[in-house]
């Protein structure tokens, strides 16, 4: 485990893996209005984007449900969307994130509020980045055979449809 | 905070382009001239300073002229394409909580 903690900054940036980076803070608020700034879409615009025009177009927070946002700032447009992978009210967010600029790059974000019982929450963000190199290291190994006892399942069910 | 999001702008638009992501890759093997590059990837020279500059802009690639040449290579943190993007997304995960931050600030007393 590596850690690149930058000072002067008031999150905490670090690096528990080659393709992980975890991000740390605490907010001087109470985990329910964090948590209603990441859900309620009129606010999670006002905070998002940076500062730009965020249009939300889809925000379905639900498991499987499908996100995405697109920025609109003066050197362009950039579209950011996802699926939820599991949403815990109050307490956890588990998405895709993949950036349209970097097609087939996706990152797997998971966000954790920690009530601190002081009036103040911190913000736990850990993102796993996904390459398309590894990604078809994937298909090399298990998916691919995983693919092919699927086809066999496909090919039994052709059968008896003959 | 607006020269915070400007930067990033540059940083996303740099990474966001194949051509600018092949040259990253390209310069990780050795550093290149505008006319290597040019040839490398098939474009003409005007083309390639383009994309060169705004790499340069973006702190991934440096420039040096010598005589006629222009010779690039990596910047000083030496990024590949991925680390570029790593980076650029770990600054505005920042920069958004900054901004979140902020919010919740405004927000403070209101009820829902």
């Amino acid at each position: 485990m590596s850690t690149a903690t930058k000072s002067g900054r008031k999150a905490t940036v670090t690096t528990p893996g080659d393709r992980e980076i975890r991000i740390e803070r605490i907010f001087d608020a109470p985990r329910d209005r964090v948590w209603r700034a990441h859900t309620d879409p009129t606010l999670l615009a006002q905070w998002w984007g940076r500062g730009n025009k965020l249009v939300i177009e889809k925000f379905e927070l639900e498991r499987g449900g499908h996100w995405r946002f697109v920025e609109h700032s003066e050197q362009g447009v950039h579209g950011f969307e996802g699926r939820f992978r599991e949403v815990t009210p109050q307490e956890r967010i588990v998405q895709t994130f993949e950036w349209d600029g970097m097609p087939g790059h996706t990152v797997l974000e998971t966000l954790e509020l920690q009530d601190l019982r002081d009036g103040r929450t911190k913000v736990v963000a850990t993102s796993l980045f996904f390459t398309t190199e590894e990604r078809d290291g994937m298909l090399q190994s298990g998916m691919e055979q995983g693919l092919s006892q699927s086809y066999e399942a496909l090919d039994r069910l052709l059968a008896t449809m003959k | 905070m607006v020269q915070y999001s400007a930067h990033l702008d540059r940083a996303f638009a740099a990474v966001s382009d194949p051509i600018r992501r092949g040259i990253l890759g390209r310069l990780g093997h050795g550093d290149a001239s505008i006319s290597d590059l040019a040839s490398s990837f098939d474009m003409t020279l005007t083309g390639m300073k383009k994309h060169v500059r705004i790499l340069e802009e973006a702190g991934l690639v440096t420039t040096e002229k010598v005589g006629r040449v222009r010779t690039c290579r990596l910047g000083r943190e030496r990024l590949a394409p991925e680390a570029a993007w790593m980076r650029s997304y770990v600054e505005m995960v920042e920069a958004r909580f900054n901004r979140l931050e902020r919010l919740l600030e405004r927000t403070k007393g209101e009820t829902s």
